[in-house]
């Protein structure tokens, strides 16, 4: 049986939520109503000349094989960024929370990458992969690997995945633990006095248990897949070498600032939030109902 | 345009006549931003308080607004909000986009001559004239740190290689002899690389061998030229790096100015670079180097051109909040900068170049030139010849992106996904559509 809370106050509810409700509206929904204003706008770089143009950046955004092969390349790339954050997140979390003793310092130091910015992590790993210095790249080339990111569209996209998914590891990391922790342990007693192996326990009790973690963690890496890694891509190869690691967010951002088309720019912007509002859409109907809570 | 200049007279006469009050309550703030990095950024901060130190009307504010391309990204945003800085240096391949947007900025001949301020073009050296100004010979923005891509060569890794450092190669062909020869004796890592690639090896590469980039003289004819620079000889260039990098002669050192690393570290004997890297050269490169001109293919061409400028100049935002006044302290600090012995200060500091033919006369006057071996290359080459329709300089809206699409394709055809040709065909089809797209945005501006 559920009681109905009943406030005696009809204005505090809404005083209440008016700062959030602002911010909603100046942060969100004015700069998303510009972006579908001026998606459909043809201007010059001043703004001297507006031009209504309809749906003519939009047509002409599609119709370009070099983004359709840029959205196609976000797919992977935000695949490639999710599974090597999660993953390893969660065997760390596995492993940590065995730990008996020490147990803060390791959290603490798995932690720390979080908390760096994502250009300086880009930095970072272009240092350890740079081809004739990196400390990565050297026993690479040793082991006779050819490693060069500045030419090879792979090894660049090897560089910028390894380097968002790294920073976002802590996070997840840290998730997963608290998730594992809230995991009753007299279940997996249970299970292993009925002699079931550790990795079976894993599987059938750990695993279920943790999904709506791994569901909540699903959502917000895939949105830092597709909006957080900027910074790593614009501090590391800018885009290159080629289009190699182009990304929606990354060419978006480069029409609308570098080559001043703010039409096509913002008509790209449209699609992203189209793209991300679905895929969220999609996350919550189809995944969640397969989510133990 | 005549009510608008009647009402700036107007208001410079009624601020003639508050001047003086005022001037003991506040200065008038001018507003600059740059988007320079090391001795040169720290120069111009100098020059400015140099300048307010010397009148009491004026305070010049210079700002660093991130690189070049970011500096201009917020300068555009801040117009559009109303609320340009008074002064902005412009790089290069920005000047294509001022050029086609009249009407955000004001002439510097003009700034000059409603300010009183003597001003003379002419005085300056003809690439640099011709680059920023319009065919009138209205100069729309003030040169300022104006260069030219040399080609610096480490002297140590010649020897080793046993080559002559003093004999540096002139031609395309000496310069990979040279190279493979680098790599055959393992003297360094790689033979030579270059900074800017579409700025070294479509833009002056197409200057120096008198081909046209474009239909209508570069573009300087008008908004609807045709980028044609996918022919033989400028894909053989392409080429030619392809087939060099493969044992190395040739090492790729990404877009920008990060090739700079790979000679001042040691491990490339050649490097194409902007002038004014000179003095960043000096400091961090531990062998002696030379200076020698762009190489060139004697079978294209016999004598090659002129090499153009590069660099920026500084423009002068319009906005309906400018007051006559502002305007008059814009002129003052210009005209304090455009002395030639800031110019000459400033190109012994830095390695670009004297931009007026006083400060170059005065830096060979005394003997700058013979103290400084090779520092003369740059301004040689830029001068040498009578310049050509291809060798004076391009005007192009959106370029900054068009180099970024060079850059692009020939990534990819380094990469061996496609060839020379190729990569130049892709090059000049999306440029001509940015360059449509660009003539249909400014269209009804103008």
């Amino acid at each position: 049986m559920e009681r109905k809370v009943v406030y005696p106050q009809k204005v505090l509810p809404y005083l209440l939520l008016a700062p959030q409700i602002a911010i909603t509206l100046v942060f969100f929904f004015w700069p998303a109503g510009q972006a579908i204003w001026m998606s459909t706008l043809l201007q010059d770089p001043l703004g001297f000349s507006v031009q209504f143009v309809g749906l003519e950046n939009f047509e002409a955004v599609l119709k370009d094989t070099a983004y359709v092969a840029t959205l196609q390349r976000t797919f992977l790339f935000s695949f490639g960024v999710t599974a090597l954050a999660m993953i390893p997140a969660l065997l760390l979390a596995v492993m940590v929370d065995r730990v008996v003793r020490g147990a803060t310092a390791y959290r603490t130091v798995l932690v720390v990458p979080y908390a760096i910015a994502p250009a300086v992590a880009g930095a970072l790993w272009l240092f350890l992969f740079q081809p004739s210095i990196g400390t990565i790249a050297y026993p690479l080339r040793l082991l006779g690997i050819d490693w060069n990111p500045r030419i090879d569209g792979t090894d660049a996209m090897i560089v910028v995945v390894i380097a968002s998914a790294w920073k976002q590891i802590g996070y997840n990391f840290l998730f997963f633990l608290a998730g594992l922790q809230s995991i009753p342990k007299s279940l997996l007693e249970a299970a292993a006095i009925d002699g079931a192996s550790e990795v079976r326990r894993f599987w059938t009790i750990v695993f279920p248990l943790l999904s709506p973690t791994t569901f909540f963690l699903l959502v917000i890496n895939i949105t830092y897949a597709f909006f957080d890694t900027f910074g790593v891509i614009h501090a590391v190869t800018q885009g290159g070498p080629g289009k190699s690691t182009e990304v929606l967010i990354y060419k978006a951002w480069y029409d609308g600032l570098i080559a001043q088309d703010l039409g096509r720019s913002s008509a790209q912007a449209v699609i992203l939030m189209i793209i991300v509002i679905g895929l969220t859409v999609i996350q919550f109907r189809y995944v969640e109902r397969r989510v133990h809570y | 345009m005549p009510t608008r200049r009647l009402l700036l007279a107007a208001a410079a006469i009624a601020g003639l006549a508050t001047a003086p009050a005022l001037a003991q309550q506040a200065r008038t703030p001018i507003t600059m931003w740059i988007g320079v990095t090391g001795p040169a950024q720290e120069e111009i901060m100098r020059y400015a308080q140099e300048f307010n130190a010397s009148q009491t009307q004026f305070e010049a504010k210079v700002e660093f607004r991130g690189q070049y391309p970011e500096q201009r990204a917020a300068a555009f945003a801040a117009f559009r909000a109303g609320n340009p800085p008074h002064i902005m240096q412009m790089f290069d391949a920005g000047t294509g986009d001022m050029f086609a947007l009249p009407r955000a900025t004001i002439p510097v001949s003009e700034v000059m001559q409603r300010a009183g301020v003597q001003f003379d073009p002419a005085a300056y050296i003809g690439p640099a004239r011709g680059y920023y100004s319009r065919p009138d010979g209205t100069m729309n923005s003030l040169p300022f740190n104006v260069s030219t891509a040399v080609m610096f060569i480490n002297n140590d890794i010649f020897t080793r290689a046993g080559l002559d450092p003093s004999k540096p190669p002139r031609t395309w062909p000496e310069v990979i002899a040279a190279a493979n020869q680098i790599r055959e004796r393992n003297a360094a890592e790689c033979g030579f690389t270059t900074t800017w690639l579409a700025w070294t090896m479509l833009e002056q590469y197409s200057a120096l061998h008198d081909l046209p980039l474009s239909t209508e003289a570069n573009g300087r004819g008008g908004l609807n030229a045709v980028l044609n620079f996918n022919d033989a000889p400028r894909a053989r260039m392409v080429q030619t790096l392809v087939d060099a990098s493969r044992n190395k002669a040739f090492q790729y050192g990404g877009r920008s100015n990060d090739a700079n690393a790979l000679f001042v570290a040691g491990t490339c004997g050649m490097l194409i670079q902007s002038s004014g890297g000179h003095a960043a050269i000096a400091r961090d490169l531990k062998a002696s180097f030379s200076v020698a001109p762009m190489p060139f293919w004697p079978d294209v061409i016999a004598e090659p051109k002129n090499s153009i400028v590069g660099g920026a100049s500084l423009w002068v935002f319009n906005a309906p909040n400018r007051s006559a006044e502002e305007l008059r302290g814009v002129a003052q600090f210009l005209s304090f900068l455009a002395r030639p012995e800031v110019y000459v200060r400033f190109a012994k500091a830095t390695g670009f170049l004297p931009a007026t033919n006083a400060a170059f006369q005065a830096m060979q006057a005394e003997g700058f030139f013979q103290q400084n071996a090779g520092r003369d290359v740059p301004i040689l080459q830029l001068t040498r010849g009578t310049p050509t329709a291809n060798s004076s300089g391009y005007r192009f809206g959106r370029w900054t992106e068009i180099r970024d699409m060079y850059h692009e394709e020939v990534e990819r055809a380094l990469q061996g996904q496609q060839t020379a040709q190729a990569a130049l065909d892709n090059a000049v089809r999306r440029g001509n559509d940015a360059l449509r797209q660009f003539e249909r945005s400014v269209g009804a501006s103008n």
